[in-house]
This record gives structure tokens, sequence and C-alpha cells, in this order.
């Protein structure tokens, strides 16, 4: 197989020359490239969630010894299309007394903010889209604009559990992002740089000429980032365990109670998009991102490593119990964010060490 | 027309419109939404005028910090029926010759100072200059402001409990 | 796009927070004109730092301080206003006069 990034991007440059050959200004070309480019990658980003949502319910089936959808199509292959169908056709409600702007409003912030984080991130030699200097500090921003979306859609629903899962779900964000930042922090110390690029590139060397020098093989300090990005990632994305702004048993769906059809499918899309852009950032930040063997193409090594991450998600739900509000504050607060600081005084020290 | 001016006409049109509604609108949570876009758009214009690390900063700790409690603030204290309320006190025509008259100063004041000679450099990365200068030549102001945050912290703290500290 | 422009969009900006601040009757929305004002000075700084120093950032520093006190301001301002609404439960700027009278 060969290298798809190499190869998109040779062909985009000929295609940029040939429309300069046709009287195009080169910047008009180049406009007229990236939108291509961004167009591409939005529909490719888009059709994730099918993926996804396909497998998380086989997955989870395996995982509680029963076989998940199988009537639809060979091996339930169609059930994600036809729930899609299904939500495309379902009346769309807006409650009496909600605010029909910002209900809508809600699914936008929520739901916009993601395919844009997709920009920097590197799926392997020849990508990413835009070789972004703040890189990460991009991805942490953009992404921070969807809990704006969650509280709308809590105070668009005009209903009181609603509201209270937003305010939860708000809250439960922003304190997880803390400790998410906190933890990159160190990966951010070693290779001196915010760019997704460079952090990928500067892991494909090798210790001792075959043990990879991937940040999760530090000792210690690439270990506990790992986990602390890990588990904050899962919070960020309000998934079991950290659900509690949607959890079925307590609060009937939360802050998406109120929203049917496509508004819902969106919602749903968002989250396993996100669940697709954590996966994809741990595997650049900490896992090498499209590093490896030379028998496989680096997107293919990226894909692999970002499904490893994705089966950890998945793994996760039926793993843990939920944790209740107050002790996943308490959790965030009082023992990822320490943890957090230890860790940056500890990547700080071994650099200190090692350069002295 | 270059796409520059074009695009800084266009943010600057939007930020306009946007804090219009902020400072008129009667529905709060309306107008925090509004302010939130708004700080987006501004994000937009550090962007254009080379402050990429700044943008980032300021989508990050604006829109995703302060916005987040303002609308939190908005949802605790806000029924639907205080919205139809109407949102202007006595003194708005006072208020609106006074703001009338600080744009007609500043915008004569732009007019008529001859402005020392500009000089652009091509756009470039600033997080690691930005970083030597946070620690290096401004680290007192830094450590100055993170104890600011220290004080506000516990400010809010002891406003916000209910029981008698 | 020169200086000028730039600055008279602040200026325009700035006195749209002035109409605000001076106008509106409820405490959160003067709190929400104040950071429009602080924003206006921040476009101002990020203007003067592009357009004729371009050889250092301390105008870039200087906003990412303004926007920490903004944010440390913001905090203590609507713990405050949480504490009248707890007491009063009335957010109206005119109706708390109890200085005065």
């Amino acid at each position: 197989m060969a290298e798809v990034g190499i190869i998109l991007r040779q062909g985009v440059d000929f295609a940029r020359q040939w429309l300069v050959g046709m009287g195009a200004t080169p910047f008009q070309a180049l406009v007229a490239s990236k939108v291509f480019e961004t167009t591409v990658t939005i529909s490719v980003i888009l059709a994730i969630p099918l993926f996804l949502v396909y497998a998380e319910r086989k997955i989870s089936a395996f995982m509680q010894a029963r076989l998940g959808p199988m009537h639809t199509g060979p091996w339930g292959l169609l059930q994600t299309p036809a729930d899609t169908l299904k939500l495309f056709f379902k009346e769309d409600i807006v409650p009496q007394g909600a605010d029909p702007l910002i209900h809508l409003m809600a699914v936008v912030l929520a739901a916009a903010p993601v395919f844009v984080c997709f920009a920097p991130v590197p799926f392997g030699r020849g990508f990413p889209l835009i070789n972004l200097d703040t890189g990460i500090l991009f991805v942490f921003a953009v992404s921070g604009i969807s809990t704006l979306g969650i509280l709308a859609a809590g105070w668009g629903s005009a209903n009181k559990f609603s509201m209270l899962g937003g305010i939860r779900g708000a809250a439960q964000m922003v304190s997880y992002e803390i400790p998410r930042a906190l933890s990159v922090v160190p990966v951010v110390l070693f290779y001196s740089s915010l760019n997704l690029q460079t952090i990928a590139c500067a892991q494909m060397v090798r210790w001792h000429g075959w043990m990879p020098k991937w940040f999760i093989f530090y000792p210690g300090i690439g270990q506990i980032a790992f986990i602390l990005f890990l588990i904050a990632s899962v919070a960020e994305t309000n998934r079991i365990p950290f659900d509690i702004p949607e959890a079925e048993s307590e609060l009937v769906s939360g802050y998406h109670t109120e929203y049917s059809g496509m508004k819902f499918a969106f919602f749903f899309l968002a989250e396993y998009v996100y669940v697709f852009l954590s996966s994809a950032l741990a595997a650049t930040l900490f896992l090498g991102g499209g590093d490896g063997a030379a028998f496989l193409p680096s997107w293919v090594w990226f894909t692999l490593k970002t499904g490893a991450v994705i089966f950890l998600f998945l793994w996760f739900r039926w793993t843990f119990p939920r944790l209740r509000v107050d002790r996943l504050m308490q959790f965030c607060w009082q023992f990822l964010l320490p943890l957090a600081l230890v860790n940056i005084v500890l990547a700080a020290a071994w650099i200190t060490w090692k350069t002295a | 027309m270059t796409l520059e001016t074009g695009i800084f006409y266009g943010l600057g049109g939007l930020l306009l419109i946007l804090s219009l509604l902020v400072v008129t609108t009667r529905n709060l949570f309306r107008g925090a939404l509004a302010l939130s876009t708004a700080l987006g758009v501004m994000a937009g214009l550090f962007v254009l005028l080379g402050g990429d690390f700044l943008a980032a900063g300021q989508l990050l700790i604006y829109v995703g910090g302060v916005m987040v409690l303002i609308l939190f603030v908005v949802m605790f204290v806000q029924t639907p029926a205080l919205f139809r309320a109407p949102q202007t006190n006595r003194r708005w025509i006072p208020a609106l010759v006074l703001g009338a008259g600080v744009a007609a100063v500043f915008i004569h004041i732009f007019y008529t100072v001859p402005m020392p000679e500009e000089t652009l450099a091509p756009a470039a990365p600033t997080s690691a200059a930005l970083g030597k200068l946070l620690l290096g030549d401004m680290a007192v102001p830094f450590e100055v402001v993170s104890l600011i945050l220290l004080a506000a912290l516990v400010g809010a703290l002891v406003f916000g409990l209910e029981r008698e500290l | 796009m020169t200086l000028a422009h730039v600055l008279i969009l602040s200026a325009l900006l700035f006195a749209i927070g002035v109409y605000g601040v001076l106008a509106r009757r409820s405490l959160i929305a003067i709190l929400m004109s104040v950071e429009l004002m602080f924003n206006a000075a921040n476009l101002n700084f990020v203007a003067f730092n592009h357009f004729l120093h371009p050889d250092n950032l301390w105008g870039h520093g200087i906003v990412l301080l303004v926007i920490t006190v903004a944010a440390a301001e913001a905090v203590v301002g609507l713990a405050l206003v949480i504490a009248i609404y707890r007491n009063t439960q009335n957010l109206n700027a005119e109706d708390l006069h109890l200085l005065h009278d």
C-alpha cells in the first residue's frame, strides 16, 4: 500500500499548477485547493461515526456475551445507515416555552467545533491540512467551545431536568479541561513545540536501534501523562464512567432529552467524532502517530493506533460504574490536577537532569 | 480590496453588529451567546493581526471559561418572565450621547494626530517568542497576575459561601 | 487595513461598551459590557504591536495579562451578583441603593 498522504498532496499541488496554467492567479488556485481539501476532510470525518456506532454496538455486545445487531444486513452491517435514515425522517419537536433560536444554536455550538479541530492533526506522512504552529493549543481552544453548546441545550429545552443535566455537563467539561491540558504539558516540554507535526515526527527515532522513542515509553512521565490524558478525555466526551449529564437511569438523557430527529443525531455524531479526535490526539502525542515498521504505510499505523485507543474508550464503558457527580468533581480537582502538576515537575526535572 | 482588507471589514462589521446585540437585547441568554460569538470573532481579528497564540488563548480563556461562567449565572438568576422586562434604565439618552461622544473623540484623534510610520513584518509564529518574553522580561507581571488570580479565587469563595466563614 | 482602521474599530467597540455599562439595568448585562470594553483595549494593544513594533511581542504579553485579570474580575463580579441575588432576589442596578436614599 502506498503513502496516501503524500500522493494526495502531490495530486493537489498538480491540480493547483493546472489551475494556474488555465488562467487563475496562484492565490485563487490556493484557495480553491484548500476548499477542496477541507470538503474532503469533513466528508471523511462525517463517515467515521457510522463505523464507530457499529463498532461500539458490536464490541459492547461481545463483552456482554450477546451478539448485537444481526438482523439488518449481514452481521448487522446496515444497522447504522438504517438508524440514520430513521432519525432523518423523525419530526423535529421544539418544546413549548423554549427559545427556538437557542434550541437550534445549541446543536450548532456543540457539533461544529469538532470538525475544525481536525485541521492540525497529522494522519500520517504528507498530512495534516494545516501545519499549525499552535496545533495542540488550537485543538484544546476550539473543543472548549462545545461547552457553550451543552449549556444552551440545557437552557433551550425548557425542562428543569435538562437544565440540571446541562449545568452538570458544563461544570464537568470545564473542570476536566484542566488536567487534560496539563497532562499534555510534559509532551510540549520534551519536544519544545506545540506543533502536532513536529511532535509526531520527533517520536520517529529509536532507542538502542529497536525501541521506538514514543512518549508513552518514558519511565513514569509517559505513562502517567497518557493515563491522565485518557481519563480526562473520557470525561470530556461525557462517556461512562463520567456520563452523569446524559445518564439514562438518572436524568433521562439529560441535556438532550428534548431533542429529536436530526438534532439528536448531531449530538450523537458530535460525541463520536470527539471520541475519534481524542483518540487521534492520544495516538499523535503519546504513541508516535504514524510511526511504525516499514511494511505498512504511516496512515495505516495511525489508524491502528487510533483504533486501539478507541477500543480503550469502548472498553471503559462496560467495565467501570458511573461516578456520582460530587465524587466526579472531587476526582478531578483533588486527584487528577495535583497528579498532573507533579507530572510536570517530574518532566522538568528529567529534562534538567538530561541536559545538565 | 485585497483579501486581508475584505476579511477585516467582514469580521469588523460582524463584531459591531454582535456587540450592539449584546447591549440592546432583553433576553440575557441571547446576549451572552452573542457576546461569546463576538469574542470568537475577536479571536479571528487577532489571527489577522499576527497573534496566533493569543487567538487560541482568547478562545480558551474567554469563550471556554469566562462566558461559560456568565452563562451559569444567567441560568441561575433568570426566569423567562424577566426576559420581557425592559432592559434600559432611565438614563439611556445621556448614555447614548456619552457613548457617541467617546467614539467621536477617539475617531477625531486617530484622524488628526499623525501616526508613526508603519513597518510590517511577515507573519511568524509567536508561541516560542511569547513564552521567552513571559518568563524573561515579563516575569514580574506574570507572577503578580498569578497572585491576583489567587486573590480572586479566595474572594469568590468568600462571596459565594452560604454559611458564615 | 491600516492602523487607523483597526483603531477606529476598537474605538467603536469601546463606545458600545460604554453605552452598555451606563444604560443597562441588569448587573450581569453591565458585566458583559465591561467585557466588551476589555476586548476593545486588547484589540488596540495587538494592533499597535503589529503595525508599529513588529520586532517584539510586548503587546501580546500585555494582552495575555489583561485577559487573565479580566477573567479574575469577572469571577469576583459574578460571585457578588450571586450573593446579591440570594439576599434581595433583585438584580436591577437602580434598586440597589442601601447606602443612600
